[in-house]
């Protein structure tokens, strides 16, 4: 069986996280409530202009551009979280290491170039 | 660690990859006008690989097993046997594909290039014995499939099918992915061999739970019962020759790693699958039947058809013994071959108007309006039925004599016996063509590359095929034998 | 020896030829093949049996090819030569040769005469293999084969019902012998674990006395298997009991009728009980069985066929009777002397169906003798060769030359073996044989003189009177096969009050030469096969070299019989000549009167001892019964419904739900892909 107390920092951690994110959203919200004007009208309680409903039928269509938007987001994001620990174990890994991740950025360069080329990240 | 010796194994895969991304770039600069290029140099990239698989077959003195990277990569005869029957059913599919995707104004060069990757996705998961990079080599593959289900991407029935398709396919990932997890957890290792010994004195409930997870998953991909539910709607609504391509190379791959992955980590808890096994076999067979008979749509019908087939493939699995191996790699290699052909005869036929062919009413008096396609028809149904003396026999005859000998008589008897249900479909296929009448248009005549899928896949189910026996039965063992080298 | 191999196979290409090629390749190819394959068959056939007849050639076995090779059970496709066969091959080769070259003037006019010559050559291909086998297995193979020839040529005019029907009955009757037969391989089988004829044959007297058990009996086993073996030869020889098939059999063809139901086929019981007969003499139980049923067939049949019009069926049941006088020789010990009655009787029978065939040819297809007479002047050429056959059949000789026609010599020494065997059956089958010879010279006359003595009657006769209004009095101007009625049925009226004169202006005319030919050759088979072949057929031990069991003893006494027992069948060959004359040329009111007289009787030998009746109610209708009862209850009710029906029905109920089952809604394949996870991790897991 393997030993799980090495991970109790990070439950630990997991804890102090969530108790501080609901600290961070609620108390905002409660010293406002407390100490502001409290006057709703509809455009005050309304999303922002640029953003989606937060609940809504799931139904609803919107425009299929953002999955694209979001999937190359996705692609570049990892990217930048395999640059990390690639970075900083370089030394360990070495020249091996730097020519995987170097293929690694190069085929994405590749995806960017067809992508690109093909007006993916075109708006219209 | 050897490079070279690395490099060299995985050249197959490392070529098609290169090819993919290089094709790419020309597709993405050539535009419209390079599309028949693109296929032409993907069909001959992968017969390179197919190839150089079929040398590593050669060289690789048997059973002996070529590791790459640090065992995270094996290349042996089980997996160049499947890798060359994965790249020569996409070159087929490759071949029967132009003429329909440009009839729906959907010929583009991405097609090409993604079962290009899929292939690469395909044979990296065949040769995987790490748990990483069966999920990666996967994960390519489906990724691939899941937007070529959807290629078509005006037609509502094609989105509808991509989408199913990606949706449960992310599921079953899921279940996979957890199994897997729970097994790093239980062996501390994702290497199969290291699993194995990890869990040589017994095994714990929680990696139990870790192998069930892990066949749930992989039984998604080869649509065995109850997780085959996707196939029908995705078949259907996928452009036929996707279809074929879903029911053809992607098959033989996740077989081919159900296979690995239960005789190699797994292998010496046989009993604790076995049952699992068995019951997907039989519920395959049955439902595979039973699920075509009412179908009046051809493709659904073959999609059914498929999952029946996977049920005989299954038996030969749930031997766990060499014999019963070497009777799955024979009838992957037989159903292969007539699942392509009976494909590529429907993709053959369309009305005047250019509306495919794809229910029974279409085909309808066949044989007086395209005998040729119609005889082939026929003896391809003949075939999946398993009536002798055509191949399709063969295959079933070697799973059954394997359940026999591993004394699973129960479950050949069964199997038997539910294959007659699966005759009824098929005979109606001809039943129809031969024997109603004929009516609407008269159908147009196909390109070459049809023809010539059509009718090699004719030759090698008809009779003749069993001079392919000596060569077939030698090429399975040696893969069989493989898989069973560390044993 | 290798010239077997193309004495057997020859035919069988022939018919394989003839068969295929049919149409394409028109009459007088497939004629020519077929018959001169034949002809080169008896040509390489004679040597062999003269190689035997001299002492020369020695018995030997020619593998052909290896059938079954299963645990013990082995046997090949093996070629036996012997004297037996030897007997055997001129027998079929020459009469089945004489028959081809014979049915190219009777079947001229037919327009599928490539088929009939197929099927002909096809059954002597299968006679051969049966004649020649060395195992049981191959000897069944080609007793199935010439039960499938017969019936393919019994049924050759296949528009005519009565012809269908025919065929049906052979085939089912002999059916019934054959599961003996067959059972009778298997208990061998089971006894020796052989199938292998020479060594069953070493190994029987060892069984004798041995017993089997069944159904709580304890009987000989020799006698069992003998028994059972002697049921397929009842079957395919048309003996008592199993021969209401040969009678209607006369549909086919008359060159058939020459061929298989004369010569060949129907003697096949008798060839196998010599063949077998070290074996059944170790079976007395057996042997007295075979005498017993040969003896009552012998003269069954002879009462019957002093009553029938038909002059196919009058020889028919004449063939029966004399297959009755082959058993009962075999029953006694003397197996060469029912070999030699077999070959000889195969000579002048073939004559004497042959013969009938050209009177039935010049008259129009006209069966029934009522309307014969007056024909010797007409067709003299067939006449001759006709009394040939029956101075044959009647067994005309002289004893203390030595000399007469066939007949004389084979049944003489049969009558004697039957009294020199010493025991009460051998004296029973003796007096029925003696019997049995006055009632086959009295039908045998009664045949010719209505035939060929007498005044015409021929403008009675519906064959005659179409002939002559059509305006065309040529007989080959008609083919039998458009003949629907040509089959005459003689049951459809009792004699008729008076033989009216009269030619109706119609001219018979004698046959063409290729069925004179044949008829002259087998003319002087008649009249010499017995002369000729007497010595080594019944006295020559070293002729038979061990082919058939030799009882050196029983010759012995056969020869030393009473003098009134030599002369037996010679006297009552001339009652039966002078009863005949007195009623059929002194004084033709004779045997109407003796028909009123003996009312009962007659009747009962008119309808053939009511055997077809009997059976009509012992088996026919019970077995309708039952039939009826498994198609309803059994099959359909029972089988049908729960069985191909059920599932049938399960199939469809379950495609229903598979369907249904298949929503199209994502969220519902979801939970069965989870449900089905849960259900295999529950199962695992407990």
């Amino acid at each position: 069986m393997v030993d799980l107390s090495q991970y109790l920092p990070i439950l630990l951690f997991l804890f102090i996280a969530l108790g501080l994110s609901v600290a961070f959203v609620f108390l905002p919200m409660g010293v406002s409530r407390l100490t502001g004007a409290h006057q709703p009208t509809a455009e005050k309680l309304s999303e922002y202009e640029c953003g989606f409903p937060a609940f809504e039928d799931s139904r609803g269509q919107f425009d299929v551009r953002f999955y694209l938007v979001a999937i190359l987001f996705i692609v570049f994001d990892l990217e930048a979280a395999f640059l990390f620990p690639w970075a900083v174990s370089l030394d360990l890994t070495g020249w091996a290491g730097w020519t995987t991740m170097m293929i690694f950025l190069a085929e994405l360069a590749v995806g960017l170039a067809y992508a690109w080329k093909v007006g993916a990240l075109e708006w219209e | 660690m050897d490079y070279a010796t690395s490099l060299y194994l995985t050249g197959a895969e490392i070529g098609l990859s290169i090819s993919g991304l290089v094709l790419l770039l020309v597709s993405a600069w050539g535009g419209a006008r390079v599309t028949r290029l693109v296929t032409i140099l993907a069909a001959a990239a992968l017969f390179g690989a197919a190839i150089f698989t079929g040398h590593l077959f050669t060289e690789l003195s048997v059973p002996a097993a070529g590791d790459a990277f640090g065992g995270l990569y094996r290349a042996d005869d089980f997996s160049s046997f499947a890798k060359i029957l994965i790249y020569l059913a996409v070159i087929a599919c490759l071949m029967i594909t132009p003429k329909y995707l440009a009839a729906n104004g959907i010929y583009r060069s991405e097609y090409p290039i993604l079962l290009l990757f899929g292939a690469v996705g395909m044979s990296m998961m065949v040769s995987a014995v790490d748990l990483i990079t069966l999920y990666i080599g996967l994960e390519l593959s489906s990724l691939s499939s899941y937007v070529l289900a959807s290629f078509a991407r005006d037609d509502v029935r094609s989105s509808e099918a991509g989408l199913k398709y990606f949706i449960l396919g992310a599921l079953a990932s899921g279940i996979l992915l957890y199994g897997m997890s729970l097994i790093y957890g239980f062996a501390g290792t994702t290497d199969y061999a290291a699993i194995r010994l990890a869990f040589i004195g017994g095994i714990e409930t929680g990696a139990l739970f870790g192998i069930v997870f892990v066949l749930a998953g992989l039984a998604f991909k080869i649509a065995a019962v109850p997780f085959h539910m996707w196939t029908p709607d995705v078949y259907e609504g996928a452009p036929t020759p996707v279809t074929a391509f879903f029911a053809s190379a992607p098959k033989v791959a996740a077989v081919a790693i159900l296979m690995r992955i239960a005789l190699e980590p797994f292998a010496d808890h046989v009993d604790s699958w076995r049952q699992i096994v068995v019951f997907a076999a039989l519920a395959s067979i049955v439902v595979g039947a039973l699920g075509a008979i009412g179908q009046d749509s051809l493709k659904r019908l073959l999609a059914y058809s498929s999952i029946n087939n996977v049920g005989f493939i299954l038996i030969g699995l749930a031997t766990a013994t060499q014999l019963g191996t070497s009777a799955m790699m024979t009838y992957l290699v037989i159903y292969v071959v007539m699942t392509l052909g009976s494909f590529t005869a429907l993709l053959m036929l369309r009305a005047e108007d250019g509306r495919p062919f794809e229910t029974f009413s279409d085909i309808a008096g066949l044989a007086t309006r395209k005998p040729a396609i119609a005889w082939c028809l026929l003896l391809l149904m003949f075939s999946l039925a398993g009536i002798p003396p055509l191949f399709g026999f063969w295959a079933k005859f070697v799973v059954f004599r394997a359940a026999v000998e591993a004394d699973l008589i129960a479950l050949a008897a069964i199997g038997i016996a539910a294959s007659v249900i699966g005759a009824f479909y098929y005979l109606k296929f001809v039943k129809v063509m031969f024997f109603d009448e004929a009516e609407g248009s008269v159908v147009k005549t196909s390109p070459i590359g049809q023809w010539i899928v059509l009718i090699l896949a004719g030759i090698i189910v008809s009779p003749l095929g069993y001079f392919l026996n000596g060569l077939l039965d030698a090429w399975s063992s040696d893969a069989a034998a493989s898989l069973f080298y560390l044993v | 020896m290798s010239s077997i191999l193309i004495i057997v196979f020859l035919p069988l290409l022939a018919a394989i030829i003839a068969g295929f090629g049919n149409r394409a390749l028109g009459n007088t190819v497939a004629k020519s093949i077929t018959t001169g394959a034949l002809f080169v068959s008896c040509v390489l056939s004679w040597p062999i049996f003269l190689g035997f007849l001299g002492g020369t050639a020695t018995a030997e076995v020619v593998q052909v090819l290896t059938w079954v090779r299963s645990g013990t059970l082995t046997f090949d496709w093996a070629l036996r030569v012997d004297t037996l066969t030897a007997v055997m091959l001129v027998v079929i080769t020459t009469v089945s040769a004489l028959v081809h070259l014979y049915s190219w003037g009777y079947m001229d006019e037919d327009p599928d005469q490539p088929r009939f010559f197929a099927y002909l050559s096809l059954f002597t291909f299968a006679m051969l293999m049966l004649v020649t086998a060395d195992n049981l297995v191959q000897m069944f193979f080609g007793w199935e084969g010439v039960g499938l020839a017969s019936y393919l040529l019994i049924g050759f005019w296949f528009r005519k019902p009565s012809a269908n029907a025919a065929a049906i009955k052979a085939f089912v009757v002999n059916r019934v012998g054959d599961l003996g037969f067959m059972l009778g391989i298997f208990g061998t089988y089971l006894v020796f674990n052989t199938v292998s004829i020479p060594a069953i044959l070493e190994a029987a007297p060892a069984m004798s006395g041995a017993t089997i058990g069944f159904l709580g009996y304890r009987m000989a086993t020799m006698d069992v298997l003998c028994i059972l073996l002697f049921i397929g030869a009842m079957g395919k020889s048309a003996q008592l009991g199993l021969h209401t098939w040969l009678p209607d059999a006369m549909e086919g063809p008359t060159p058939v009728s020459a061929l298989i139901h004369a010569a060949t086929m129907v003697t096949a019981g008798v060839f196998m009980v010599c063949r077998l007969s070290p074996m059944f003499e170790t079976a007395p139980v057996a042997l007295a069985v075979v005498t017993f049923i040969g003896a009552a067939t012998c003269l069954f049949a002879a009462t019957v066929g002093t009553t029938q019009w038909d002059i196919k069926r009058v020889i028919a049941y004449s063939t029966c009777s004399q297959l009755g006088y082959m058993f009962f020789a075999a029953g006694v010990g003397a197996y060469g002397v029912a070999m030699f009655h077999l070959f000889t009787h195969a000579f002048f029978k073939a004559l004497l169906f042959l013969g009938a065939g050209s009177v039935i040819h010049a008259m129009h297809h006209e069966q029934d003798m009522r309307y014969y007479g007056a024909l010797r002047k007409e067709i003299p050429l067939t006449f001759w060769a006709m009394l040939a056959g029956t101075l044959a059949i009647t067994g005309v000789g002289i004893y203390w030359l030595h000399a007469g026609f066939a007949g004389f010599h084979s049944k003489d020494a049969i009558l004697e073996a039957a009294w020199g065997r010493g025991t009460e059956l051998g004296r029973f089958a003796f007096w029925m044989g003696t019997i049995a010879a006055l009632l086959t010279s009295f039908y045998s006359w009664r045949l010719m003189f209505l035939t060929f003595w007498g005044k015409p009657r021929w403008i009675e006769s519906e064959h005659i009177q179409h002939a002559v209004h059509a305006g065309h009095d040529e007989p080959e101007d008609h083919n039998p096969a458009r003949q629907e009625d040509s089959g005459h049925d003689v049951t459809h009226a009792v004699p008729p009050p008076e033989y009216r004169g009269g030619t109706g202006g119609y001219h018979p005319h004698e046959s063409p030469v290729s069925m004179l030919v044949p008829l002259g050759v087998l003319t002087l088979g008649a009249i010499f096969a017995g002369f000729v072949f007497t010595d080594a057929f019944v006295d020559s031990e070293t002729f038979w070299a061990g082919s058939i069991y030799y009882n050196e003893g029983l010759i012995h006494e056969l020869h030393e019989v009473p003098l009134l027992v030599k002369l037996a069948a010679s006297i009552v060959m001339l009652l039966g000549l002078t009863a005949a004359w007195f009623a059929y040329i002194k004084d033709t009111s004779i045997p109407e009167k003796a028909a009123d007289q003996l009312g009962p009787i007659y009747h009962f030998f008119y309808n053939k001892w009511y055997f077809d009746e009997l059976y009509r109610y012992v088996f026919l209708k019970p077995a309708f019964w039952f039939g009826r009862v498994f198609w309803k209850a059994i099959d359909m009710g029972t089988i049908d419904r729960f069985g191909p029906n059920g599932a049938a029905w399960l199939v469809s109920k379950g495609s229903v739900a598979a369907k249904r089952f298949q929503t199209g809604y994502l969220y519902s394949y979801a939970l069965v892909m989870l449900l089905g996870l849960v259900a295999a991790i529950t199962w695992v897991v407990f």
